[in-house]
């Protein structure tokens, strides 16, 4: 059954040679999308009059430089300026005193003998490899639970989207008691249930997805509202099709939904991942990178290496490591994504 | 039985988002010392002793204040400066427009943290550690806000700035009383967002903010939890620190869940 419905969305793809609802699940994050690939069409705007040369258009350029003026002398002190200064910083061995000698590869060399380093990465993308399927998985049912349900969707949707405005601070602050082996509220629990204790930060195998849980419980709201609007421009014929042809419920989510919510749900993977590997302030409060560096994140690392040992140069180093990934996730998301478009 | 499912699975997927508040306010109302967990959950024995001690045991006022001058005063000159950037984006023509365009949001592909150092050596260099300004200027170079502008802009129509120029207003005026007032839908999205991401934020302020006094509520918060405050002072804290994002959120609910729907707006 499931297949006849694939095969139909198939043909009618053929023949209009278009995926049929892909499109419209794709229109609604096209916003979005552009904002992280910064791929969009560059079109013509303005009242234009006359032709280059003329002195209404020197006017004209002459008021727009000036309306991006304030703008663009903070672009270039705070954003331009301070990533070219972090690959030169990367190269020299600048420290808290401000004297500096030009080093050339020695900080990456250094960095590439450092376990610190390496055990920092490895512990980020394990948070990363956890964090990122338990956050989206979160989101993908309780967005399609909202989406098959009209029970006051609005106030449960309001409701799982409300820590997402909290900070993760807060988050971490109140998840680190809940945690706690003695008091917490989860020990307490468990301990009626005659289980447990669980030491679930104080142990190198728990503290990871801990953490995880805590940043999931604050940040599901938001992928779950960007899926559940996919979910929404779903074109209700499609599954209604399905529907009749007689499939079960999971047969349509599987076989009709999943397709067309791909770009969607890729588009949230990868914000998501890129967020996760940045992930410093849930470990400062929760763990402060323990127990023994079990959760001693790259940034965190690379907080130590400047603001504790005021090594500027090494840290600069180590955030190039972190542009270096964060980019790579954006290429492979502008790879996929510009192929789903094509 | 499926017909109820559903609802179930709601509900409980509910429970599990309340809870952590339902702990925090019970905790922080219940009696200090002692046992925290059952004493937390005897309502008749609620009180504010929590938060009048936090409030006398560490700067929470000021903190707040910071909290507040930090969102506020970024809301205002992010709104005033992408709003501007983006009407020259949008609707005029000038030389380098595409490329300075670009090189704004190329700017998202660098993660904060990964010009942290330099960006901390520059303002320290500029005095600027341990002041508001050096608190609040760094953060204002906001893409996400002038592309939101720019491409709000572009769907208003051209004839509207002609006619006010045929009549002779100057550009500023044109920007101050036609512009501002078609764009306030965006205004207040964005207004919204930009008051939650520095009202949460943490990093920046952790290191540009040195002194207790320059705390703001965030930084503050993980203090109180490092110098090991008791857990209904820090409760009481924790409280605090999210009754202005409850408010925000309490008021615009549906608002914002949209726009994020719509813009996709994340910090």
């Amino acid at each position: 059954m499931s297949e006849e419905i694939t095969r139909d969305t198939a043909s009618r793809e053929a023949a209009t040679g278009e995926p049929v609802a892909r499109e419209v699940a794709t229109a609604r994050v096209v916003t979005v999308r552009e904002q992280v690939t910064g791929k969009q069409a560059v079109r013509e705007a303005g009242p234009h009059q006359g032709r280059p040369g003329t002195p209404a258009r020197r006017r004209e350029a002459l008021v727009g430089l000036a309306f991006v003026a304030p703008m663009l002398v903070l672009f270039i002190v705070f954003r331009f300026g301070p990533t070219i200064g972090a690959a030169f910083l990367s190269l020299t061995d600048y420290r808290l005193s401000g004297e500096w000698r030009f080093i050339g590869a020695e900080n990456y060399t250094r960095l590439f003998a450092d376990d610190v380093f390496w055990e920092s990465l490895g512990v980020t993308a394990v948070y990363t490899a956890v964090y990122v399927p338990m956050t989206v998985l979160l989101a993908l049912g309780t967005a399609v639970l909202l989406h098959r349900t009209l029970w006051l969707r609005g106030f449960f949707r309001g409701l799982f989207f409300l820590p997402y405005v909290t900070s993760i601070v807060l988050a971490a602050v109140i998840w680190k008691w809940i945690y706690q082996v003695d008091d917490g509220l989860l020990n307490a629990t468990l301990g009626a249930l005659s289980l447990g204790p669980v030491d679930f930060l104080g142990d190198e195998s728990l503290v990871l997805p801990s953490i995880a849980a805590t940043s999931a419980w604050k940040g599901f709201g938001y992928t779950m509202l960007i899926l559940l609007a996919g979910l929404q421009s779903i074109p209700r014929e499609i599954t209604e099709a399905a529907t009749i042809d007689g499939t079960t419920a999971w047969q349509r989510f599987r076989w009709v939904t999943l397709p067309l919510l791909r770009p969607v749900l890729f588009f949230v993977l990868v914000i998501e991942a890129i967020q996760a590997f940045q992930v410093f302030d849930a470990m400062y409060v929760m763990t402060a990178g323990g127990p023994i560096r079990a959760s001693y994140s790259l940034v965190y690392f690379l907080y130590d290496s400047g603001f504790k040992y005021f090594d500027f140069g090494y840290a600069s180093a180590v955030g190039l490591m972190l542009f270096l990934v964060v980019l790579i996730f954006s290429l492979i998301q502008r790879r996929l994504i510009g192929r789903e478009a094509d | 039985m499926a017909r109820l499912r559903l609802p179930v699975l709601l509900i409980l997927v509910a429970f599990v988002t309340v809870t952590p508040f339902l702990v925090m306010v019970l905790v922080a109302f219940a009696p200090p010392g002692g046992q925290a967990l059952p004493g937390a959950f005897d309502i008749t024995r609620a009180t504010w002793q929590n938060f009048t001690d936090v409030l006398n045991g560490a700067d929470i006022g000021r903190w707040a204040l910071n909290s507040l001058v930090y969102s506020l005063v970024s809301v205002v000159l992010i709104l005033l400066f992408s709003s501007m950037a983006g009407y020259a984006f949008a609707k005029k023509r000038f030389p380098g427009r595409e490329i300075l365009f670009w090189a704004f949001l190329a700017t998202l592909m660098v993660p904060f943290q990964a010009t942290l150092i330099p960006y901390y050596i520059l303002v320290s260099k500029m005095g600027g550690v341990d002041t508001y300004w050096g608190l609040i200027v760094p953060t204002l170079a906001n893409s996400q806000a002038v592309f939101l502008m720019r491409q709000f802009m572009y769907q208003l129509p051209d004839e509207l700035f002609e006619a006010a120029k045929i009549d002779g207003a100057s550009e500023w005026r044109i920007y101050t009383t036609i512009v501002i007032p078609l764009i306030r839908p965006i205004l207040a999205t964005l207004g919204v967002f930009v008051f939650l991401w520095h009202w949460n934020d943490f990093l920046w302020p952790l290191v540009i903010g040195q002194s207790e006094q320059m705390r703001t509520l965030t930084v503050g918060l993980a203090t109180l939890e490092g110098e090991n405050t008791a857990i209904n002072q820090i409760m009481a804290g924790a409280t605090i620190t999210v009754v202005p994002c409850l408010l925000v959120f309490g008021l615009l609910q549906r608002y914002l869940t949209d726009s994020i729907a719509t813009t996709g707006l994340k910090s």
